[in-house]
């Protein structure tokens, strides 16, 4: 499948992933989905530095993002993310089960593109996901030096 | 001259006439020679009683009647040279006589006058000595063996002595009185400086202990030497016990305020746990329940083929009691995070945010025949918006939910603005409504009225309305018939 960006998914939860890839899935977001499972991983891809050294230089199309993770949390994570020239316009999709005000105010303070609190509802996360991921990797214009979509 | 003045020279006439009556008489019956003492004893009364002058008039008249009547020649005025020594003998007898009496007047007049001074001295004496039992304070006198010589009502009223049964008795053995320092120091320096004063405590005549202030002068006599000890004393019993009590006060109130100050800090150590805690299970304990929910609807999608109806309804319920947990979370976080949060306070316009409730219940309500009257302007009140919009909605789905079974539902929200300080909020519906016997129970946690599957709920939304409002120092209640319909009230201070 073309003309889809790369998703860099920073999950922890081994079920939240497979939820989150089936959903993609349900649209064919699935494939190019990158999966690190703790803000340090996350933080090492994004710099291409340590196990992703010798990645392609590109920039994810769009980065969802757990708030709960090992090691570094996703609010340090995005915070990192706002403050380094070459990242900080990589569109940001904060996926949490966090309903907490302080979370989404924090995220939103950092610049979050958007926040989604996952639904216990799976369609309606589902629903969610395929707006994200089309809006985000597939309608939206990727900043340059991202992997840009062919439309 | 007046007639009181003449009264005496009176006096010495008819003293003279009665004597000369006398003396005439007695000479009838032979007893010549007897006028003259009785002249003698009319001067002397017309003196002692009369005084100098009338005397004197008295002596005049009786020498003449003596020389008239009895002395030859008979009833002729004629003055021989025996007779004015007869009359000089008579004259100087009669002045003696007189100035005896002269001065014993005058020494009575020092008498009468000496004794008129001292009876107005006494008046005075007894008024200033009345003025001293007016005084509420308590004085005694005592001398210099600490024995009472005086003792006024004051001093009556607070020891329960009367002056008779204190008068005599040693002060500070009839008082019992406790001294705060050895009396030979206090007396000491009372002779010393003259005076003292201080705090003691003595024991009236029923027993009972009382506090003054007491103050002590010395009197001392011309000569310097001390002779008495005025002691003044003020009931002051009263403003220890007061003193006393504030004091205890003080110290329960400090005692108090470390408490409450501990338990503040475990309150705050207690708060940020079920902070925490809310933190927690709103992350943790959902993740799961999706999970749960997420799972059992790919079954459903992907093993809907190879599964029989019974096993498609477990699976159905599995999602359908994992959704039901997932609001119960939702609501138990919200109504915990209302306590929790801290009020944004401004001014919020009620109409604004029931406008803002209304259109988020279109949705709902979509296909379902509801009049909806809302009541005149409604009024701005101090608070924090979203936590007011919360309750209000709150109310108003719970109106919609209850009304579900109504063919035509009727909803009504207004205010009613009294006199009071409070401006009054409520939401009336026709809807099923409830037993005012569990009217108390409406408002707690996970109380319900109804069955879930009549009306779904978690039974958090009226105690989150209550918490919020009870947050605003307003308070909730309602009214209610089975079948007849319910309103919901909430009061608010008018801002």
């Amino acid at each position: 499948m073309n003309g889809l960006g790369r998703i860099l998914l920073v999950e922890d939860d081994p079920k939240d992933i497979d939820l989150t890839l089936a959903a993609l899935a349900e649209y064919n977001l699935a494939n190019e989905v990158i999966v690190v499972r703790d803000g340090v991983e996350a933080l090492d891809y994004l710099h291409a530095r340590g196990n992703y050294r010798s990645r392609a230089r590109e920039n994810p199309a769009v980065v969802l993002l757990d708030l709960k993770l090992p090691k570094v949390d996703g609010l340090e994570v995005l915070r990192e993310i706002r403050s380094d020239e070459r990242l900080k316009l990589i569109p940001v999709v904060v996926l949490t089960s966090s309903r907490e005000d302080r979370d989404m105010v924090a995220s939103y303070k950092l610049g979050v593109n958007a926040y989604v609190v996952k639904p216990v509802d799976f369609h309606e996360f589902v629903n969610a996901v395929k707006e994200l991921g089309v809006f985000w990797a597939v309608i939206n214009e990727p900043p340059p030096g991202s992997v840009a979509g062919r439309k | 001259m007046s007639v009181r003045a003449l009264r005496p020279y009176g006096l010495a006439l008819l003293a003279i006439a009665v004597a000369l009556g006398l003396g005439l008489a007695a000479e009838r019956v032979g007893l010549e020679d007897i006028y003259r003492p009785l002249f003698i004893i009319a001067i002397i009364a017309t003196v002692w009683y009369g005084g100098p002058r009338p005397g004197v008039a008295a002596v005049v008249a009786g020498a003449l009647c003596v020389d008239y009547f009895f002395t030859p020649p008979r009833y002729a005025l004629s003055f021989e040279r025996q007779d004015f020594a007869n009359i000089g003998v008579f004259v100087v007898f009669a002045l003696v006589i007189g100035g005896f009496a002269a001065r014993r007047r005058r020494v009575e007049r020092d008498v009468h006058g000496a004794l008129d001074n001292l009876k107005k001295e006494v008046a005075v004496r007894t008024r200033q000595a009345g003025l001293l039992d007016l005084t509420h304070d308590s004085i005694l006198v005592r001398d210099l063996n600490d024995v009472i010589t005086y003792w006024n009502r004051g001093a009556e009223e607070l020891m329960g002595w009367t002056a008779e049964q204190a008068v005599g008795k040693r002060a500070h053995e009839l008082l019992r009185t406790v001294f705060p320092r050895p009396f030979d120091e206090i007396h000491a320096e009372l002779l010393r400086t003259g005076r003292w004063d201080g705090e003691l405590t003595k024991t009236t005549a029923d027993g009972k202990q009382v506090v003054v202030a007491s103050r002590w002068s010395l009197q001392r006599d011309p000569d310097g030497r001390p002779l008495a000890i005025l002691d003044t004393n003020n009931d002051i019993t009263e403003r220890r016990r007061r003193e006393d009590d504030i004091r205890r006060l003080n110290a329960q109130l400090e005692r108090r305020s470390q408490e409450l100050e501990a338990s503040n800090k475990e309150l705050e150590a207690s708060n940020k746990e079920l902070e925490a805690f809310a933190y927690s299970a709103s992350h943790d304990l959902r993740a799961p329940l999706r999970h749960v929910a997420a799972y059992a609807e790919l079954l459903q999608k992907t093993a809907a083929s190879v599964l029989d109806e019974r096993s498609r309804r477990y699976v159905s319920n599995v999602l359908e009691s994992a959704k039901k947990m997932g609001a119960l979370i939702d609501d138990l976080l919200a109504f915990s995070r209302i306590g929790r949060v801290e009020t944004r306070m401004t001014l919020v316009s009620l109409g604004d945010v029931l406008r803002e409730v209304l259109r988020d219940v279109e949705r709902e309500t979509a296909g379902r025949d509801i009049a909806w009257k809302v009541g005149a302007p409604l009024p701005s009140v101090h608070g924090d918006r979203s936590m007011l919009r919360l309750a209000l909605s709150n109310l108003v789905s719970n109106a919609v939910k209850f009304t579900r079974t109504r063919p035509h539902a009727e909803i009504e929200i207004g205010c009613r603005n009294g006199p009071s300080e409070d401006v009054v909020m409520f939401v009336r519906d026709n809807g099923v409504g409830f037993d005012m016997k569990y009217a108390n129970k409406l408002f707690g946690v996970f109380q319900r009225l109804h069955l879930p599957e009549d009306f779904e709920g978690t039974g958090i939304g009226l105690a989150t309305v209550q918490r919020i409002i009870a947050r605003h120092s307003g308070r909730v209640w309602a009214e209610g018939v089975v079948d007849g319909g319910a309103t919901f009230y909430f009061s608010l201070p008018k801002p």
